[in-house]
C-alpha cells in the first residue's frame, strides 16, 4: 500500500483557548489536486503553517512524504515548495536574483537549477522582461507571479499555494491554471491550494476540503459539494407571509428577489405546502435548483453555522 | 548558497556604507575635539600642523587611540546591536524568514550563517575605524612616538612610552582583541532578536542594556557587580598599549567575554530552534 503524500490524523491546534483547527483529518495522495477554502479565520493558513513546520501541533499527526514537518522540515522542504500569501519577498533584490540565490539553498542530492531553467521559470510566470528590476518596483500581483516562480525551482513533488490568485489580473489568473493544469500532466504533481475564488477551485480541483471555525466540514469533490445541498426555489400568493411561517418553521428560507429558496436536504414540498396553504397561501410556482459551487458553499457554511448556534442555545 | 545571498542582502541594505559614513563623521567631530582642546588647554603649545617626527604628547597615534577608545564604548556596540538586531528579527517582521524555511535549509545553517555575517561586519567595521582613525591621524595631525599618561583614558598609573612602529604593532592587534569584545553585544543582540518580533525592539533593548551595563560597570557603588558583567570586560584590550602587555589578565577576560558570547548565543539559538513562526 501507498503511503498517502499528505497524511493528517486528528489534527489541533490551539492558541491560548482558541482553536484554530480541531481534529482535522485528511489524506491526499500523490498527483491529487485538492482545494482548500472556508471563511476568514476557518483555519487554512494555521493548516499551511502546519504543514509547513511553523507550528507545531497541540493534538494529533500530520506527516509529508512520510515525514514530521516540524521536526523534519528541511527534509520534507526538498520535495515540497510553499508560496505563501502575501508574499514575502527581499525588496532590494532583483527578481532573477531572488530565483537564482533561493533555488541554489539545496541539498546534493537535489537536482541543480541551470540559468535555462531560471529563464523557462521566469517566462512561465511572465516576469522574463522584468527579471533586472527589483522587487520594490513590483506591484502585487507581479510579486505573487515571482513567487510562483520560487514554487517551481525545483521541481517539486508536492505544491502549497496559498491565495495564488490574489492581486492577478482575469489574464494571469487564466495563465496560472493553465500552469497549474500543465504542471500536472507534465510531472504528476500534487498541488494543494487554498483560494477565495471558487471558480478557481472548480476548475482545478479533484477534491475540496471546506473549514469553518478549525473544524471540517466538507471534503469531497466539487459535484458532491453542490449534489448535497440542492435548492427549492418557490413563488407564492403572499411571499412576506410564506417567508414568515417558513422561518417558524425552522426551515432556513432565503428570499431572492420575488422568489424564496429552502434548502432540499431534509424538507420535501408536501411539508411546506401543508404548512402555507392553512395560512391561505397558494404556491404558483418552483422548481429545484441544482446551486452553483458558491451557492453550495454558502448554504453548507449557513448549515453548519445555525447548527453550531442551536448547540450553543441548547448547551 | 545562503551566505552569498546574504552577503548580497546586506550589501545592498546599504547598512556597510551608512555605518563608515557615520565613523568618519564621529572621527571629524574627534578631531574637531582634539584642535578645540590643543588651542584651549594647552595655551597653544601643541603644533597641529602635518609633522611625521613630531614627538609631542598630541600626535596621530594620540588621535588614533583616543578616537578608537570612545568609539568602541558606544558607536561600535551600537553597530553591532543594529547589526544583530536586524537580523532574525528583521527577517521576522518582513515574513521574509519564510522563504528560508520553505527552504531544505536547517534553522541551525541559518542561525550561524546570520551571526557568521554579523561577526564578520563587526570585524570589518572594527578594522575600517582603526585603519581610519590611524590614517586621519597621520593626515591631519602626523605621527610620532604614543606617549599615554595617567588620565583621561585610564590606561595606565604612570607616563608610558610606546616607538611609533611598536604602537602601529600594537593597534593591529587591537583589531581581532576589539572585534572579540564586541561579540559579546553583538550575541546579545542576536538573543533579542531572536525573542522579538521587531527588529527596532531588538535593536532598542539591547543597545539600553548595553548601555545599562556599561554604566552599572563604571559606578564605583556597583564594584561588588563588576566581576559579573560582560561590560565590565569590554575594553581589556586596552592593556594592549601598555609597555608590558598583561597577557594574562587580558587572556582571562577574554576568556569571560567569550564565555559571555557563547552563553547569549545558545540561548538564542535555543529560542530560534524552538520557536514556531506564526
Amino acid at each position: 500500500m501507498t503511503v498517502p503524500l499528505i497524511q493528517i490524523e486528528e489534527l489541533t491546534r490551539r492558541f491560548g483557548k482558541r482553536t484554530a483547527l480541531d481534529q482535522l483529518g485528511l489524506h491526499v495522495g500523490s498527483g491529487e489536486i485538492v482545494g482548500l477554502v472556508g471563511p476568514n479565520g476557518s483555519g487554512k493558513t494555521t493548516l499551511l503553517k502546519m504543514m509547513a513546520g511553523f507550528l507545531k501541533p497541540t493534538r494529533g499527526r500530520i506527516s509529508l512524504f512520510g515525514l514530521n514537518p516540524y521536526t523534519q522540515r528541511a527534509a520534507v522542504m526538498e520535495q515540497a515548495r510553499f508560496a505563501f500569501a502575501p508574499p514575502p519577498l527581499f525588496e532590494s533584490l532583483t527578481a532573477r536574483e531572488h530565483v537564482k540565490h533561493l533555488t541554489r539553498i539545496r541539498r546534493r542530492e537535489m537536482p541543480r537549477v541551470s540559468p535555462a531553467d531560471i529563464d523557462q521559470a521566469l517566462v512561465r510566470v511572465g516576469l522574463f522582461h522584468r527579471q533586472h528590476d527589483k522587487v520594490k518596483t513590483f506591484s502585487f500581483g507581479m510579486r505573487q507571479r515571482l513567487t510562483l516562480a520560487l514554487a517551481l525551482l525545483p521541481k517539486p513533488r508536492l505544491l502549497v499555494l496559498d491565495e495564488p490568485t490574489d492581486g492577478l489580473d482575469p489574464l494571469a489568473i487564466l495563465e496560472l491554471r493553465s500552469v497549474l493544469k500543465d504542471l500536472r500532466r507534465e510531472t504528476g504533481i500534487t498541488i494543494l491550494l487554498s483560494s477565495h475564488l471558487l471558480v478557481e477551485v472548480d476548475e482545478l480541483v479533484d477534491r475540496m476540503l471546506v473549514l469553518s471555525e478549525g473544524k471540517r466540514i466538507f471534503l469531497g469533490t466539487p459535484d458532491e459539494l453542490c449534489s448535497g445541498t440542492e435548492i427549492l426555489e418557490l413563488n407564492t400568493s403572499d411571499l412576506d407571509g410564506a417567508f414568515s411561517l417558513l422561518e417558524k418553521a425552522h426551515m432556513n428560507p432565503q428570499r431572492r428577489k420575488n422568489r424564496i429558496q429552502l434548502p432540499l436536504d431534509s424538507i420535501t414540498l408536501q411539508e411546506i405546502i401543508k404548512l402555507l396553504t392553512p395560512a391561505g397561501i397558494d404556491v404558483l410556482e418552483f422548481h429545484k435548483k441544482r446551486p452553483g459551487l458558491e451557492e453550495a458553499l454558502l448554504a453548507r457554511l449557513r448549515h453548519e453555522s445555525n447548527a453550531r448556534e442551536s448547540a450553543e442555545i441548547a448547551g | 548558497m545562503i551566505i552569498r545571498l546574504e552577503l548580497l542582502r546586506v550589501w545592498r541594505s546599504r547598512r556597510p556604507l551608512l555605518t563608515g559614513f557615520s565613523l568618519l563623521f564621529f572621527l571629524m567631530l574627534m578631531l574637531l575635539g582634539f584642535y578645540t582642546y590643543a588651542r584651549t588647554e594647552t595655551g597653544g603649545d601643541v603644533d597641529f600642523r602635518y609633522t611625521y617626527e613630531n614627538e609631542s604628547y598630541f600626535n596621530g597615534l594620540t588621535f588614533a587611540l583616543y578616537a578608537f577608545y570612545f568609539g568602541f564604548l558606544l558607536i561600535l556596540p551600537i553597530f553591532a546591536a543594529t547589526e544583530g538586531g536586524a537580523q532574525i528579527a528583521g527577517d521576522t517582521a518582513s515574513r521574509t524568514l519564510n522563504l528560508y524555511l520553505s527552504r531544505p535549509l536547517t534553522r541551525s545553517r541559518i542561525f550561524f550563517t546570520k551571526f557568521t555575517i554579523a561577526a564578520c561586519g563587526a570585524a570589518l567595521v572594527v578594522g575600517f575605524f582603526l585603519a581610519i582613525s590611524l590614517a586621519l591621524g597621520l593626515f591631519t595631525v602626523g605621527w610620532g612616538d604614543l606617549r599615554i599618561y595617567p588620565g583621561v583614558l585610564q590606561m595606565t598609573s604612570r607616563p608610558q612610552a610606546l616607538s611609533q612602529d611598536e604602537a602601529l604593532f600594537r593597534f593591529f592587534l587591537a583589531w581581532p582583541t576589539a572585534t572579540l569584545a564586541l561579540l559579546t553585544p553583538l550575541s546579545l543582540s542576536f538573543l533579542l532578536s531572536s525573542w522579538a518580533k521587531s527588529p527596532i525592539n531588538a535593536v532598542g533593548i539591547s543597545f539600553a542594556l548595553y548601555l545599562m551595563l556599561y554604566v552599572i560597570a563604571e559606578i564605583h557603588f556597583f564594584r561588588e557587580l563588576r566581576p559579573w558583567l560582560f561590560t565590565s570586560s569590554m575594553s581589556y584590550w586596552r592593556g594592549l598599549f601598555q609597555e608590558e602587555i598583561p597577557w594574562k589578565t587580558m587572556g582571562q577576560e577574554a576568556a569571560k567575554l567569550c564565555g559571555f558570547t557563547a552563553l547569549f548565543l545558545a540561548l538564542a539559538f535555543r529560542r530560534f530552534r524552538t520557536r514556531e513562526e506564526r
